[in-house]
């Protein structure tokens, strides 16, 4: 998606300071295993894979050294927005999610790789019928916080519950491949006047569920491990304020919230870890601090006093002002983890205004990609990017068609050639940014218009005010020809990249298509890289569609796969960095004594 | 006295009633749609129009207004929401609760922010103003006075900072300030936990006071009255008390009701320093969240407790001098 | 030397008030002045001393430093003031605690100003009251009320719970006086008590306060800057220029042969009823010297009309003082027959 609009401050301060995270919605992460290849920083990138039911079969393994006991306190500057599952989309409250929701997938985490197991389920799923119907088997002794069983009908009332009226933040997917249409809820209220889905069927002895699809969805194990479709209990839920006091499957449970300012979350005595794969759950309890900044938080954490030895931070990673204090100071280096956000940064090229391919391309060589990094915070604050699919999707091949590795600072020359090659030059670049979100943006279009003026384009900065940025950018007829943007997968296949940002059936007001990329071509091969059933292939036909893209149609320059630093307290062990979270893996950290 | 509250009561709503109009307005010239914030990523304009329905912003603005005010006396039924009972507020859009009880549950720490750092303030301010008053003049004067010059022109944000960087990260003499720990809770570690933000943001007040008491207190000491107080023969001490004081005290009592009407709206730059939850922390999430019934609340709540201080600044102010009379 | 003539009665050997040479200098950013310079003077029992000269000469500054009032951290006092036989300018601050408000009592000129507004009229007199004499709260009142009544307030008892701005300027007036005499003072000074009010009202406190003296027998000092007033309450008349006593004597000497060029001016500038309506007032050419750097020699000099008439230009160069023996005298260079010729011509140019 577009980078929050809630969180829209946040969104764009990531971007140019290098200070938080994404915080738009991301659920998928993870890379193509083994096939990814590096890119800039080898080694740094996660892999991913589909693991098999032994790898879904709990307990985690555990973690050497670690011990159970103590407190965990992660800071964030904000809140969660939602705790109710159905309402979940966002990444920083799918951190805390995986704390007390569980949904038929989720992702393993081990040493940067991820794995696609059977959270709930025994396993990924069995995909039959071309990827129209999936199966799917729920574990014994799985349990809600009550000691009450959790069945495959709390599973599929969740998944209604996805219908619902008040449910509107939450993903669509599968909501649209069981009915057929984006407008699923005209066709299906949600579970509270007594119907079910016939769509989703579950067996007598309530172990068994299966989805029968009305489009193929081969991907839908991965969609699945999204906490919009956690289980919920009906006999527990709430409607709308289950927002506030969700009910716990998972290994902690809420205790205590006051909302903007703490979160406490403790052990929920009745989930079994041999069910579980996934979380270890060593600490008795949570308390989540709402509120400081991230500048307040470093400071904190460098301190390194009292109880901040067993703080994290949670969502909001190391700013501008302390990443160079932060890395060259061995201790303080010591107590970090990072890794890349799951999203692209880039700027969309209006097709419609800028038709020319040869001009979507000089802008590409044209573009300064190296002065930008360096007023992000240089190296540090994240990695060139030269495709759309980022390191951690399955199947990503890297490429690099417009020289940017070897020249980041953009080759002007070869992009003033092209322009004048379609007798374009002094063409009328349009650029905009959200103006007011973050300084940086006011330097780089500096580097960006000098850069456009050396390569014959004839740049005008036009900025909009950042609270109505995405709004005014997702018009159809708006007057920019460049627009920065941002968006974040939803699990790691070039689906969740490619389809809402180039599909051109999808261009309306207020959708992702920025670019207003509509090309026939393009659709087909979404449809049929989509319809793909075996996974390997299908993430071939998005690597190949990925570089056909930026190749034949060039609708957007990449700009960086952001890097995020956080700081751990020196009283906290297990620290590891979720890719698909962008944030710490809560539920393995551990508190020394 | 009653007449008195009844017709500043009315006036007070009166008022109330316009910034609530004036701020509904205002949201809505803005080019923003709080609606985009709670539909999902791959946002449908069916699903984008329930949320209109959800938050009642889908109907004409007057109408909108309408709803609002007449929720406020009578209560409010939302589509997904639920019944919001009187008085209420509304529903927040991005926090999906009642404005009321967001506000109510962030106004202790403003309180306890307000009424601790007003404490300090009076005391110190009021106190470096006397003693600078009786010491006309003098050494003591001067140094009272340069202080306060040094102490006003100093910014919550750096001293805040500074300050919470030596007491309690180096020296860990205070605790870092937090407000989770309500008065009730735990007393101690309510108190241990604003002492730094109480001094901090007093700095600024001290000043100002140690200036408006010194300079009230000066006039007072001149005049007349006091001259005949100590002519009938009453010590220094009554004299000053009862009588220099007493006539000192009327504009002091009026800007520190201001004051505290003002800061009961949020302390925002404190409150952001200390990472606190008040009032003020509230208004800048209001803000950024394009948030409008909180964006009200909030408002509202400001404009409240300027106008409620105004009337028992008034009120006080008759009770301190009875030359002065309500109606 | 006193001020009291040998004629006015046996009150002169013992002067119940005495100033010797008083010196009362401010400190200020612009300098010292010197607002009262050598001034002498004396009171005796149960008489009235009316000190007259334009605002600025020293009359107020000198009471307020009989009462010890003056504001101690830039004031210089010098000379001595002894009542009934106790130095006060060396007194302690508690000494002199004691003796306001009991011994000596002050009514000032604008009762309004002068009055607290914060406490009602009954308040006021009595904690005078309970202060010296350690009355409970219920004699304080009664005496309160008991003190209204004698200075003419109609329903005492009700008007004591008033506060100063519920009363007309007469009434006011009249509070202050009551206030002062709560305690029975021997001495009672009154700074223009009757300034603000008119005619009429003036009258009448004027006799109230006669009635008073009669009563209590009190020494009375009665600054004002209007001599139809002198001429009504006073004994003895001192007349104060710049800082100093220029004249003095019995209140009929002063008015009647007046020796010192200032008063003539003065009294040529006071208006009576008699003299016609269309006639102008003459007052003094010039004004009153700066304190900061008062003249050398007669403070009056430079606007004297017959500075001239003294010889070697003595009037800029030396201080002339008042006669050392006992009686009506006045600080003056000119000789005794210069001044009788010279007033004679003074008042025939000047019909007042």
């Amino acid at each position: 998606m577009s980078l929050s609009r809630r969180n829209f401050v946040i969104a764009t301060s990531v971007a140019a300071g290098g200070s938080m995270v994404l915080s738009a919605c991301s659920s998928g992460g993870g890379g193509g295993g083994g096939t990814s290849g590096g890119g800039v920083s080898a080694g740094k990138y996660s892999s991913v894979s589909i693991g098999t039911k032994e790898d879904s079969t709990g307990p985690a393994p555990e973690i050497p050294g670690a011990k159970k006991g103590g407190t965990i306190r992660p800071i964030s500057p904000q809140d969660f927005s939602h705790l109710d599952p159905q309402r979940i989309y966002y990444s920083w409250n799918s951190e805390v999610g995986n704390l007390y929701i569980r949904c038929l997938t989720g992702y393993r985490i081990d040493g940067g790789a991820m794995k696609l197991v059977g959270d709930l389920a025994t396993d990924t799923g069995t995909m039959s019928d071309g990827g129209k119907t999936w199966t799917y088997t729920l574990k014994d002794g799985l349990k809600w916080e009550d000691g009450s069983e959790l069945t495959v009908e709390d599973v599929r009332h969740g998944i209604e519950r996805g219908f619902a009226s008040f449910t509107t933040e939450g993903a669509t997917y599968l909501q649209a491949a069981l009915t057929g249409t984006n407008d699923f809820r005209s066709v299906y209220k949600g579970p509270y006047d007594g119907k079910h889905l016939d769509s989703v069927v579950t067996d007598t002895a309530k172990k068994t569920i299966t989805f029968h699809l009305k489009t193929a969805r081969p991907d839908l194990n991965w969609t699945l491990a999204m906490q919009s479709y956690g289980a919920v209990s009906a006999k527990h839920d709430t409607k709308e304020k289950y927002d506030k006091d969700p009910f716990s499957c998972g290994p902690y449970r809420l205790s205590a919230h006051s909302v903007d300012k703490s979160l406490t979350m403790v052990r929920n005595t009745h989930w079994d870890p041999a069910t579980d794969p996934i979380r270890n759950a060593y600490p008795d309890s949570f308390t989540f601090e709402f509120g400081p900044e991230a500048l307040q938080t470093s400071d904190r954490l460098i301190a390194d006093s009292g109880t901040d030895q067993y703080a994290v931070m949670a969502y909001s990673g190391v700013p501008a002002e302390r990443i160079q204090k932060v890395l060259t100071t061995p201790a303080l280096k010591s107590r970090t983890v990072d890794g890349l956000l799951t999203g692209l940064y880039y700027y969309a090229i209006n097709c419609k205004r800028i038709p020319d391919l040869k001009v979507r391309q000089a802008l590409n060589y044209a573009w300064p990609l190296q002065q930008i990094r360096t007023i992000y915070g240089g190296p540090s604050s994240g990695d060139y990017a030269t495709t759309i699919l980022g390191p951690d999707m399955a199947g990503r091949v890297k490429f690099d068609i417009y020289g940017k590795l070897a020249k980041p600072q953009g080759d002007t020359a070869k992009a003033k050639a092209l322009l004048k090659e379609a007798g374009k030059l002094g063409q009328k670049i349009v650029y905009t940014y959200p103006q007011g979100s973050n300084d940086a943006f006011e330097k780089t279009k500096v580097v960006i218009a000098n850069a456009l003026k050396e390569a014959g384009f004839d740049p005008v900065v036009k900025p909009v005010e950042a609270t109505s940025y995405y709004d005014q950018v997702q018009q159809i007829d708006n007057s920019f020809d460049v627009m920065w943007f941002g968006w974040s997968p939803d699990w790691p296949t070039g689906f969740t990249m490619i389809q809402p940002l180039f599909d051109g059936r999808v261009i309306a007001n207020g959708a992702n298509n920025v670019s207003q990329l509509k090309v026939s071509w393009v659709d087909a091969a979404i449809d049929k890289a989509a319809a793909l059933t075996d996974a390997t292939q299908a993430n071939a036909a998005w690597a190949a569609l990925d570089r056909q893209l930026m190749e034949k149609e060039a609708p957007i320059i990449p700009e960086m796969y952001q890097r995020r630093f956080y700081l751990y307290g020196s009283k906290v062990g297990g620290a590891e960095y979720d890719p698909l979270n962008s944030s710490f893996v809560l539920y393995k950290l551990y508190a020394k004594s | 006295m009653f007449r008195f509250i009844l017709r500043r009561t009315f006036s007070a709503l009166m008022i109330l009633l316009v910034i609530s109009a004036i701020t509904f307005v205002l949201f809505y010239v803005a080019p923003r749609d709080p609606a985009r914030s709670a539909c999902g990523k791959l946002c449908t304009p069916e699903t984008l129009a329930l949320v209109r329905r959800n938050l009642g912003i889908d109907d004409p603005l007057p109408l909108q207004y309408w709803h609002w005010l007449a929720g406020v006396f009578v209560g409010r039924d939302y589509a997904g929401l639920g019944h919001c009972s009187a008085p209420c507020l509304g529903y927040s859009f991005t926090n999906h609760e009642p404005v009321l009880g967001l506000i109510t549950n962030r106004f202790p720490t403003t309180l306890s922010l307000t009424l601790g750092s007003a404490v300090v303030f009076v005391v110190l301010g009021v106190g470096t103003g006397m003693l600078a008053a009786v010491k006309q003049g003098r050494a003591l004067d001067k140094i009272a006075s340069s202080i306060s010059l040094v102490g006003s022109s100093l910014q919550i944000y750096i001293v805040g900072v500074v300050a919470m960087y030596y007491l309690s990260d180096q020296w860990g003499i205070l605790p870092r300030p937090q407000d989770s720990v309500g008065f009730s809770q735990d007393p101690v570690a309510w108190f241990k936990g604003l002492l730094l933000p109480w001094f901090v943001l007093a700095i600024i007040f001290t000043a100002n006071y140690t200036r408006m008491t010194r300079s009230q207190l000066v006039e007072s000491l001149a005049e007349d009255y006091v001259r005949t107080a100590r002519a009938k023969g009453l010590s220094r001490r009554t004299v000053f008390f009862r009588f220099a004081w007493r006539g000192a005290m009327g504009p002091i009592v009026t800007i520190l009701g201001l004051d505290i009407g003002y800061l009961l709206g949020g302390a925002i730059i404190t409150e952001e320093t200390f990472g606190l939850h008040g009032i003020g922390a509230l208004s800048i999430k209001a803000v950024r969240d394009n948030d409008l019934p909180l964006l009200l609340g909030v408002v509202l709540v400001a404009a409240a407790a300027i106008v409620v201080a105004n009337i028992v600044v008034d009120a006080v102010y008759a009770l301190i001098d009875p030359r002065i009379r309500l109606a | 030397m006193t001020l009291v003539s040998e004629a006015s009665g046996p009150s002169t050997a013992d002067p119940f008030l005495s100033v010797r040479d008083l010196r009362v200098h401010f400190a200020t950013d612009d300098g010292v002045v010197r607002a009262v310079d050598g001034l002498s003077f004396d009171v005796g029992r149960g008489r009235t001393l009316g000190i007259v000269g334009e605002s600025g000469s020293g009359k107020s500054v000198t009471n307020l430093a009989i009462l010890g009032l003056h504001d101690r951290t830039r004031t210089t006092l010098a000379g001595e003031i002894v009542l009934d036989g106790q130095e006060l300018l060396t007194a302690r601050e508690r000494e002199l605690e004691r003796l306001r408000g009991s011994k000596m009592a002050m009514i000032f000129q604008d009762a309004l100003a002068s009055l607290s507004p914060y406490h009602t009229v009954g308040r006021q007199i009595a904690e005078t009251y309970a202060k010296h004499t350690g009355a409970s709260r219920r004699e304080s009142r009664a005496r309160a009320v008991e003190m209204l009544r004698r200075v003419g307030i109609p329903q005492p008892t009700a008007r004591a719970d008033d506060y100063p701005h519920q009363f007309s300027g007469g009434m006011r007036q009249r509070v202050m006086i009551a206030m002062a005499l709560a305690c029975d003072p021997q001495l009672l000074i009154a700074d223009e008590p009757t300034t603000a009010l008119d005619v009429t009202v003036q009258a009448q406190i004027l006799d109230l306060l006669g009635d008073l003296q009669q009563e209590f027998g009190t020494s009375i000092v009665f600054i004002t800057h209007d001599l139809g007033v002198i001429s009504r309450m006073a004994d003895d008349i001192l007349v104060m220029y710049a800082g100093r006593a220029v004249e003095r004597g019995t209140r009929r000497e002063v008015l009647r042969t007046p020796q010192h060029p200032y008063t003539w001016g003065l009294l040529g500038s006071m208006p009576t009823l008699n003299a016609p309506v269309d006639v102008p007032l003459s007052p003094i050419p010039g004004t009153p010297p700066s304190l900061l750097d008062p003249p050398a020699g007669c403070r009056f000099e430079p606007r004297c009309a017959f500075r001239e008439q003294v010889p070697a230009g003595r009037c800029a160069s030396r201080r002339p003082h008042l006669p050392r023996t006992a009686g009506h005298g006045a600080a003056c260079h000119l000789t005794a027959a210069q001044r009788v010729e010279y007033h004679a011509d003074y008042v025939g140019a000047n019909p007042g």
